[in-house]
Formats: C-alpha cells, sequence, structure tokens
C-alpha cells in the first residue's frame, strides 16, 4: 500500500495532473507529439523524486495519446501519427453530426486501452522479471542485441541508414571517461567532453528543437470551425459506445503487446487494433465510412503503448522505443537501474509507478471529458510560435541540468542534426536507441567476453542466449527474405 | 515530389558517406584518442567496443559511399524537396547567439530579444504577440528557473563592464 499512498501524494498528483495536461496540449497539436513535452520537461523532472518525475513524463506519454485522437475525429488531422486510423471513421461520423459519439468512442478507446495495458503491466512484469532474474551477462548482452536488432528492421527498408545511424548513437555513449577502467575515450584533449555526451542534451536536441525547427518551417494552417454540438462530452454518446467492450479490450490486449516490442511502437499497435477490429467485426463493411467501433480499437491500440513498453523497460531495462528511452534516462540519472532485482529492490516505487499509470488514464479522460472544446480549441495556436518558445524553454532547461553551457552547445548541435534527419526522413529513433542502449551493449559485451574468456562462444552454450540469438537471426533473415520474394514477384 | 525523385537525391548518400569518412577517421584515431594504457586485456579495455562501433558505422556507409562514387556526378541535390530551409537557417542561428546573449546580456535580455526576433523571422509579428509572449516566457522562466529552482546562471559579460 505504500505505492498507492506515494502516487497519493500532493508532489505526485500534482505532477501527474500537470504532465497529463501538457500531454493531451502537445498531443492535439500537430507536429509536436508526447516526446516533445517530454524532453522539454525532462530537465524540470531532474529536480523531483525519480516516482514524481516519472509520474510527469508518464503523464506527457499517455496524455499525448489522449490528446492525438481529438484533431483526428474533428478535423482529419492525427494530433500524432498513430491516430490517422481514429481519423478514418472519427472524421466521417463527424461529418454527419455525430463528433461527440466518434470522441465519445475515442476517448473510451483510449482510456479502456490505457487500463487494460496497465493492468497486463502488473500481471506480467513479475513473470518476466522471474524469467530475467536467472540471466547473466550473456543473456543480457543478446536480450540488448535482440532489441537493437528489431529496432534496425523494423525500418529495414532504409537498413544502411539505420545501421549507421545506430551505430552513430553506440559511438556518442563512448565519449568520455570509460566507467570501468577510467580512461579517456574521444575526449580531443578537452575538458568538457570527459563527462560524455549527456543523453538529456542529446534527446532535447534531436527531438525538441530538430522538430520544432520542421513546425518553423511548416505553412499555418487555418482550420474550419470545430463542429462540437456542447463543451463537454455527452454521457449518454458514452454508454451508446460501451456496447463495443469486446474491441475495446480486444485491442487494448493486441496494443500492449505490440508496445511490448521493441522498435515497433504505437503505429504499429493502432493498425493492428484497427484490422483485427475491422476483421472480427458483426459490420466490417462500416469501418472507414464512420463507425465508432474503428475509433475504439485505433485508440485502445495506440494508448495501451506506453504501459506495453513499460514491461521490458522495468523487467530487462530495454526501451522499447523512443520515448521509453528517454524514460530509462530519468531511471539511470536518479541511479536506478531498471532489470529483474527492480521489483524486489524498488517494490514502492514500482507500485507507485502502476498506480501513478491507472491515475494518469483517469486524469486524461476526465480532463477531455470535461474540457473538450477548449482541448479542441488548441489546435489553432500557431504551430510556429509554440516551436520559437519550446525551442528557448528548451535551451535554458537544458543548461539548467548540469548548469553548463557545454550541454546547450550539445543540444543545438544535436537540434541542427536531428532537423535535418527528419527533413530526409532517416530513421532517428536508431540513433536515440544507440545512445541509451550503448553503454549497457558495452558493459555486458565486455562482462561477457571475461565471462569467456575472451571468446563470445560462451552466448552459443547457453540455452537462453542461444535461443536468442536463434531468435534474432531470423528477425534479419526472415523479413529480408520475404522482401526479396515479393521483389521478385512484382518484377514478374 | 515522387518517390522516384526522392530517391534520386545525392544528399542522402552525401551524408552516409560523411557520417561513412567520419567512422574510418575515428577507427584509425582510436588507439590514439582511447587511453589504453591500463593493464586490463584487449576484450576487457576501452578499445574494443569504440573500434566495434566505428566498424558497424563504416559498415553501414559503404553502400552510400559506393553509390556517390558511382553516380555523384549525375545526382541531383536537394533536401528533401520541400524547399529550402531558411526559416530553419535562421531560426538555428539565432539559436546559435542564444547562449553567447546568455553570457553577454544574460537571461532576460537574451530570452526576450530572442523571441522578438524569432517571432518576427517566423511571421508571428503582431503587436500583441510580440509584446505578450517575448515578456510572458520571459517572466515564466526567471520564475521557474531562477526563483523556483535557484539555477545559477552566469553575471552578464555587460554588467562588469557597467561596474569597471
Amino acid at each position: 500500500m505504500a505505492g498507492f499512498w506515494a502516487a497519493v501524494s500532493l508532489a505526485n498528483l500534482a505532477a501527474l495532473f500537470f504532465g497529463t495536461f501538457v500531454g493531451i496540449v502537445v498531443g492535439i497539436l500537430p507536429g509536436l507529439g508526447p516526446m516533445v513535452g517530454m524532453v522539454v520537461l525532462l530537465p524540470i523532472s531532474f529536480s523531483f523524486s525519480p516516482q514524481v518525475a516519472l509520474s510527469l513524463l508518464l503523464g506527457v506519454f499517455c496524455g499525448g495519446y489522449f490528446g492525438g485522437g481529438i484533431p483526428a475525429v474533428l478535423l482529419r488531422i492525427p494530433g500524432v501519427p498513430s491516430s490517422m486510423w481514429t481519423s478514418f471513421d472519427g472524421y466521417p461520423l463527424t461529418q454527419r453530426g455525430e463528433a461527440q459519439t466518434a470522441l465519445s468512442a475515442t476517448l473510451l478507446g483510449s482510456f479502456g486501452g490505457g487500463v487494460i495495458s496497465v493492468v497486463i503491466l502488473i500481471f506480467l512484469a513479475p513473470v518476466l522479471a522471474h524469467v530475467a532474474s536467472s540471466f547473466g551477462p550473456p543473456e543480457y548482452f543478446t536480450v540488448a542485441l535482440f532489441g537493437v536488432v528489431l529496432v534496425v528492421m523494423a525500418s529495414r527498408n532504409q537498413l544502411g541508414r539505420g545501421i549507421m545511424l545506430l551505430g552513430l548513437g553506440f559511438w556518442f555513449a563512448t565519449v568520455g571517461i570509460d566507467g570501468s577502467t577510467l580512461s579517456q575515450r574521444f575526449c580531443f584533449g578537452t575538458l568538457s567532453l570527459q563527462n560524455g555526451l549527456d543523453i538529456v542534451p542529446i534527446c532535447l536536441g534531436l527531438f525538441g528543437i530538430g522538430q520544432t525547427l520542421i513546425l518553423v518551417e511548416q505553412e499555418i494552417i487555418k482550420y474550419s470551425d470545430i463542429q462540437l454540438s456542447r463543451s463537454t462530452l455527452d454521457f449518454s454518446k458514452l454508454w451508446k459506445v460501451m456496447k463495443y467492450w469486446k474491441t475495446l479490450i480486444r485491442s487494448g490486449v493486441v496494443g500492449t503487446f505490440v508496445g511490448l516490442l521493441p522498435g515497433t511502437g504505437s503505429i504499429l499497435a493502432s493498425f493492428l487494433s484497427y484490422d483485427v477490429a475491422k476483421r472480427l467485426s458483426k459490420e466490417p463493411e462500416l469501418f472507414g465510412k464512420g463507425t465508432p467501433e474503428g475509433c475504439i480499437a485505433s485508440e485502445a491500440g495506440n494508448n495501451a503503448v506506453p504501459a506495453g513498453a513499460m514491461i521490458p523497460l522495468l523487467t530487462l531495462g530495454i526501451p522499447g522505443d523512443a520515448i521509453s528511452a528517454v524514460l530509462l534516462g530519468v531511471f539511470t540519472i536518479n541511479g536506478i537501474y531498471p532489470g529483474p532485482l527492480l521489483l524486489i529492490k524498488e517494490p514502492v516505487l514500482i507500485n507507485t509507478l502502476y498506480f501513478s499509470l491507472l491515475f494518469i488514464n483517469v486524469a486524461a479522460f476526465a480532463m477531455t471529458v470535461i474540457w473538450l472544446r477548449p482541448f479542441a480549441m488548441i489546435v489553432k495556436v500557431p504551430g510556429r510560435l509554440l516551436a520559437v518558445v519550446i525551442m528557448v524553454v528548451s535551451l535554458v532547461g537544458i543548461y539548467a541540468v548540469n548548469v553548463r553551457m557545454f550541454d546547450v552547445g550539445v543540444a543545438i548541435a544535436m537540434g541542427a542534426l536531428g532537423y535535418i534527419l527528419l527533413r530526409m526522413g532517416w530513421p532517428i529513433v536508431n540513433l536515440i536507441m544507440g545512445v541509451v542502449l550503448g553503454e549497457i551493449m558495452e558493459n555486458r559485451l565486455r562482462q561477457t567476453l571475461s565471462l569467456g574468456d575472451g571468446s563470445l562462444w560462451i552466448i552459443f552454450q547457453r540455452p537462453i542466449s542461444l535461443f536468442l540469438i536463434i531468435l534474432t537471426v531470423l528477425i534479419i533473415l526472415v523479413p529480408l527474405i520475404l522482401d526479396a520474394r515479393k521483389a521478385k514477384r512484382s518484377a514478374v | 515530389m515522387t518517390e522516384k525523385k526522392m530517391s534520386s537525391s545525392g544528399v542522402h548518400d552525401l551524408l552516409g558517406s560523411i557520417l561513412g569518412v567520419f567512422a574510418l577517421s575515428m577507427l584509425i584515431a582510436s588507439p590514439w584518442q582511447v587511453d589504453t594504457s591500463g593493464p586490463d586485456p584487449f576484450y576487457k579495455g576501452p578499445l574494443i567496443y569504440p573500434l566495434i562501433v566505428c566498424s558497424l558505422i563504416l559498415a553501414g556507409s559503404l553502400p552510400s559511399l559506393w553509390r556517390l562514387f558511382k553516380t555523384g556526378r549525375n545526382a541531383s541535390w536537394y533536401l528533401d524537396g520541400q524547399g529550402k530551409p531558411v526559416k530553419g537557417l535562421i531560426i538555428l542561428g539565432l539559436l546559435i547567439l542564444y547562449p553567447a546573449g546568455l553570457l553577454a546580456v544574460g537571461l532576460e535580455f537574451s530570452t526576450w530579444l530572442f523571441l522578438i526576433l524569432a517571432l518576427k523571422f517566423v511571421k508571428q509579428d503582431s503587436v500583441l504577440k510580440l509584446t505578450l509572449i517575448p515578456i510572458g516566457v520571459t517572466f515564466i522562466l526567471y520564475l521557474v528557473f531562477k526563483l523556483f529552482l535557484d539555477v545559477w546562471f552566469p553575471e552578464p559579460l555587460v554588467m562588469g563592464f557597467f561596474s569597471e
């Protein structure tokens, strides 16, 4: 119960509500999204205790997916990319004058998906942690390898670019003093580089500044009038869409398990949930023409991802996507190292996290239900104006973390790199994964080599690591073979 | 911008090649840039991982290097076909000047000035926006970082000039 009391403490609730509010706002604004919201709040979060900081950032993470569905329904403009499927059915409903029904389905889907995924997290995390408790360095190394391979293969149409960015991320992680031998690496004779390249300015630069530089260049969109019959959600419509409860549960489960896999992300979760719902629906012909069932499926799928992504993060220390990579950064900066022992060593923190995730979903649902029209109006705020404000807040925030002007320079340099990579459509998530997993990969590799007296053969002698290596090889080969066959068939 | 035209831009291969050359130079410089004077055997030491990482980047960049070498002269050069990044570059320039401003004139004035200039460049320049937003954001930053979080900011150089 200590976790519950920590979750309902004033500081935690305030952080949770504020984070959720920010998340909904950045989720509604097209071009921003929860990642930008999280990295902007990241420097401020370091002045709080770990659980409060995590509640704040998880609030942005989950709130972002809640918010993303609102403009998708009202204007056919997804606030976050994964809400694209929501717009397929939400907007036609709005055009027919049923915006309240569409929004009821969207918000119910988000809420249900979020809660279902937290329940799965609570039950699945201890099981996975129990399995992982027998892991040694070879197993951890192969798990991390499996994770990065999944991430690289998720963007296999840009395989070379993905590998380069992952490698660059790994290289960034090597700069500074090596933790185990205290040797200098790539410091180029400068004192500033001895502390290494901190993950916070890198993330903030790549996403906070890079993304907002993109936003500065986008044309200002004039939105049409928002068609809402009342300023709050109509509860009678909420009851009406409750009849799709089976779709809700199914989509929540699909979204959680997709979120659990590294490199998959909310877009795939949303698409798969939508696709499964369409296949199993009694009225599949209505999908794409305006059915609340489609909105429920899509939103339950994408909002189940945050808790799903927490499962490998908490039990194995492997982040599933860029957002959970940032959360891993918050853990490690606070001296907490996620892994199987975390659930035993930090039960209060873990329970606080579970309760906070539940409360975040309740808070996000309540906020969007009550302040529906004010939130919908946010979409009209010019993106360029916000971009400029976010940039300056980010730079001051980044300076405040370590009180180092060097970090500001790193953030600007990363912002320029992020801007180029985003404009060119390179898989920037690989770079972040490389930075976050670099140290873990290196330590586990060196420990594995030490165990094997300089040989990696030990990986093939242990059943779990051997199984993971086989799985990794299959993940590389199967999609490549399938792609080659597909290309051959289309050439014929 | 068609898919075909997008893929024919040499910028992708150029960036890939730059990364490849960077990795190669780090690979060559590693023995000097990584302190290996410790007693650890090579497989426990600090050099093995950077070598693997640089090789990984180099391997990933080989197709780009090959394409650039083969078709570089005939390729067209554009970032993404969405126009020249003029606004982005101007704002980036202002961002680079911002830390210098922070050192020279302090948090409040540099933030206020950055916001006014940046808002002007991105054409959010109504009198109301140019007045309220810079003052409001500067005040919030001052409140959060200086008063609430008690973050130390360097004394503006200009203050030293006046106090002399």
